[in-house]
């Protein structure tokens, strides 16, 4: 196993696979065009109901909550549905399915990590999404009216952030995933992960407005570099010197996540062959 | 009663058989804690900054937790399963059986799939609404616990018909699922009173998509802010859906089985 | 009775299927203005079926057979023409009209996937409304033909595609139908279950004496079942009759088995060899000249066995589809 990777993940060669795969990604969510901007759609009620909620209790208060104008908040939510989309990945249940269909023993035939299909084709997807976005956030910024102000620096961060919290949430959701070759009861374990999720992450609310020592905690975990840190480098103002830590500390993330799954990964593959499904 | 006997007989059969797998249960009811539980967490910081949102008490608004989450374990454990399997069998072609048998195609659609233990949710919804009811000053009079029965009732009959009359929509263009699927997300906005919502959305979630209003009007029974008029709305809504979809079922038949081309 | 179990008489179903051409204009084109294609799935058919009647329905996929079927059992409503089953018109799905018939397609299951047969048994007994002691001995029969014993108690997903076929044709015949419409019902099974589907299939038309019509793709279920066939192409009905003389009377060719003392010999001078097997060799002959055929082999070699045969029912069948379609 280990060797076939090896090979496969000379630089090159992978780069030649996120290519082909995502642009395969590309074609066939195309033709899924009525599914997709459903699924998009579907997506929106989350954060206006969380809008909503902020934007009243704001106005109760008259005028701003934890430092949330009405127009930062829109800001804050529109945003948020990008980097929802951008944190769409393989999900834990899907798993069940590969293993039960069979098609996880043809993955593992494959000469790459069988993540990397997964990180290319739903890369590709996003580029299918992005396009089927930009409308849907025109007409929330007609409905809302975000104050935005964004400097080229921080533009810049987001654009990179994005794809750091897409590999942040990929990595950790396909760790779960992994569970199911030991247990079959994942869902319990992803409803946890989501919940933590929405707390810690600036899902459900912006940071600022949780109690202080959420907030702390918060910094130790991995979820707040999934959400709430791309959103607030647009809609914030963190500075440069925050902005950039935060990129490196998503790339930690990346680092901490690749490695667990390695390890997970390789007991998982024992243990599949071993059942030999 | 002959349909009532149907309904018992299939409940009985689908309980008979979850019955067996007594760790969902458990499961169930660690995901209908944890979602409560966020629900809980969203109250209490909302209520931590102010001690009124739109006019709406904490306690209030615990009704309103109370009535959504019974509301949505009726849908995950009846409504949807039922949707489910029906757009399935339309898919597959399995249908042809249900329509080959001497019953009402539509009852029998409705009736077959249960997800025994998803009903949890009802018994914690039920247990948060009565918190929050028993914390109203005044409590509840008899009058609004009846009102609230009523617009509990109303509730899911316009759920499920909406439901069924998405699902309907799978006579002509097969693949629905999504269509279904998003109702899961838009059902969410159904958390919060509908008055808290922007204009154009409160419009949506009364007219279009009656998530919105199926929630809120039972709660507003309840904590007294219910006016007969809207009662009297939410059962014509609730008898014109059922209407609607009747005939949206027949019609939906008739193109099946190709008498309309 | 006196009333025919089914009567077809000039039946036709045509579907619209929209047209679409490949590329992005057509389909926004398609999106306002689509055109249709017509298909006719049956095309004025006609066919009586008694009382007690096994019906094979053969032909290639696409022919219509299971549209004809759907119509039947009053899932489609015909484009045209008429249908009566047991005297009623199928299409207005008269409760009384389902009570008495049953419809089971191989490909696809009814019974609920993770509930125990028994359970599904049950419901239908409830939504058929068979009276308690009927139901318990048509139940307990249909369990003793078709050797269910315990299968019932499982959980169907646990079943094998044969146990399940099994239990799917029992829960359809609980309530004693009439007419029977089978579609494929040994699809995908192995020799020994599709013979005892097949022994079951005929004990209950003799027991219940219902009249029962069956497409299949196997001939054997046809030639083991039905003494007539019906065989459609392309919505048309090419032959109606017994199946004993499909062969005698469509058929140009004879079959000839010959054994001879000594391999080697070439029989090609004395019709197609259709194949050679050692000494053993088949010949296809004209049936006009069977007779001289044979008398020339018996003097022109040692033989040590000969046999006269129509030709397989399968061949026969291929040469009458043959015929039908103008060459490509």
């Amino acid at each position: 196993m280990s060797e076939r990777i090896s090979t496969a993940s000379r630089p090159r060669a992978l780069f030649d696979l996120y290519r082909t795969q995502a642009r395969m990604a590309v074609a066939r969510e195309s033709q899924y065009r009525m599914r997709n901007v459903m699924s998009l759609i579907g997506f929106l009620t989350e954060p206006v109901v969380y809008l909503a909620v902020w934007t009243a209790v704001a106005q109760a208060k008259g005028g701003s909550v934890g430092g949330y104008t009405p127009g930062t908040l829109a800001a804050y939510f529109i945003a948020w549905t990008l980097v929802r989309n951008m944190n769409v990945v393989f999900t834990p249940y899907g798993f069940e399915w590969r293993i039960r269909s069979g098609e996880m023993s043809g993955q593992l035939l494959r000469p790459a990590h069988p993540i990397h299909y997964d990180l290319a084709y739903f890369a590709g997807w996003k580029v299918v999404w992005f396009t089927m976005w930009l409308p849907i956030a025109a007409a929330l910024v007609l409905l809302f009216r975000p104050e935005l102000h964004p400097e080229p620096v921080e533009i810049a961060v987001f654009a990179v952030a994005i794809w750091g919290a897409y590999l942040v949430r990929s990595l950790f959701q396909w760790l779960i995933g992994l569970i199911t070759f030991f247990t079959t009861r994942v869902a319990a374990l992803f409803e946890v992960y989501i919940v933590a999720e929405l707390m810690l992450s600036g899902r459900l609310v912006p940071m600022a407005l949780m109690p202080s020592w959420v907030q702390t905690v918060a910094g130790y975990l991995p979820f707040k570099w999934t959400f709430g840190f791309p959103i607030e480098a647009l809609v914030g103002q963190l500075g440069t010197r925050t902005l950039l830590t935060g990129l490196g500390t998503q790339l930690l993330w990346i680092g901490i996540g690749s490695s667990l799954l390695a390890l997970t990964w390789r007991a998982a593959v024992r243990r599949y062959s071993a059942v030999g499904n | 009663m002959r349909t009532l006997r149907l309904i018992a007989l299939h409940l009985r059969v689908v309980a008979m058989y979850e019955m067996q797998y007594r760790v969902n249960f458990f499961l169930q009811l660690f995901q209908s804690l944890l979602a409560t539980g966020t629900g809980l967490v969203v109250l209490a910081l909302v209520y931590g900054q102010v001690d009124e949102l739109n006019g709406w008490s904490r306690p209030e608004l615990l009704v309103v937790l109370g009535v959504f989450t019974v509301l949505g374990g009726l849908v995950q454990a009846v409504i949807k399963p039922n949707v489910v399997q029906f757009m399935e069998e339309v898919a597959d072609g399995t249908l042809d059986y249900v329509l080959a048998k001497p019953v009402d195609a539509q009852l029998l659609v409705s009736i077959r799939a249960v997800r025994f233990w998803q009903a949890v949710d009802i018994l914690v919804g039920a247990i948060v609404m009565s918190v929050g009811a028993a914390q109203l000053r005044p409590g509840p009079g008899l009058l609004a616990v009846l009102g609230f029965l009523a617009a509990l009732g109303f509730a899911a009959v316009i759920v499920y018909c909406f439901l069924l009359l998405l699902a309907t929509t799978a006579f002509w263009f097969v693949r629905v699922d999504t269509f279904v699927e998003s109702f899961d997300g838009i059902y969410q906005a159904g958390r919060w009173p509908v008055g808290i919502y922007p204009s154009w959305l409160r419009i949506g979630l009364t007219a279009v998509v009656p998530v919105g209003f199926a929630v809120t009007v039972p709660a507003q029974a309840l904590t007294g802010q219910l006016s007969w008029p809207t009662l009297a709305g939410a059962a014509a809504l609730a008898g014109t859906l059922a209407i609607v979809t009747r005939v949206c079922w027949r019609l939906g038949l008739r193109h099946y089985s190709g008498a309309s081309s | 009775m006196g009333e025919l179990a089914v009567h077809v008489a000039h039946l036709r179903r045509i579907f619209k299927v929209p047209e679409r051409e490949a590329g992005l204009r057509e389909s926004v084109r398609s999106l306002f203005h689509r055109r249709y294609r017509e298909v006719r799935a049956v095309d004025g058919i006609s066919f009586d079926i008694e009382p007690g009647e096994v019906v094979g329905f053969l032909g290639p996929n696409g022919a219509g057979k299971t549209t004809t079927l759907k119509m039947l059992s009053g899932l489609l409503h015909p484009t045209d023409g008429e249908v009566r089953v047991l005297g009623e018109t199928p299409a207005r799905r008269r409760r009384e009209y389902l009570r008495r018939m049953s419809l089971v397609m191989g490909n696809r299951n009814q019974l609920q996937w993770d509930i125990p047969a028994a359970d599904s048994f049950e419901l239908n007994r409830a939504i058929y409304q068979v009276p308690w002691p009927e139901f318990r001995r048509t139940r307990d029969e249909l369990v003793e033909l078709l050797d269910l014993g315990d299968l019932v108690t499982k959980p169907v997903r646990n079943l094998s595609l044969g146990e399940r076929m099994k239990v799917e044709l029992a829960a359809a015949l609980l309530h004693r139908p009439a007419v029977l419409f089978l579609d494929e019902p040994t699809l995908g099974l192995d020799i020994t279950m599709q013979k005892r589907i097949r022994t079951f299939i005929a004990e209950y038309n003799v027991r219940h004496s219902a009249s029962v019509l069956l497409t299949s793709h196997y001939m054997a279920d046809v030639e083991a079942l039905c003494q007539r066939v019906i065989i459609i192409d392309r919505g048309r009905i090419l032959f109606d009759g017994d199946l004993a003389t499909l062969a005698t009377s469509l058929a140009a060719y004879k079959e000839l088995d010959v054994t001879l003392a000594g391999s080697g010999a070439d029989l090609s001078g004395y019709g197609e060899v259709r194949s050679r097997d050692g000494d053993r060799v088949t010949l296809r002959v004209p049936k006009a000249q069977t007779p001289l055929v044979t008398a020339r082999l018996l003097a022109d070699h040692t033989v040590l066995d000969l046999t006269v045969e129509d030709p397989p029912i399968e061949d026969v069948i291929e040469l009458l589809f043959a015929a039908a379609r103008p060459p490509a």
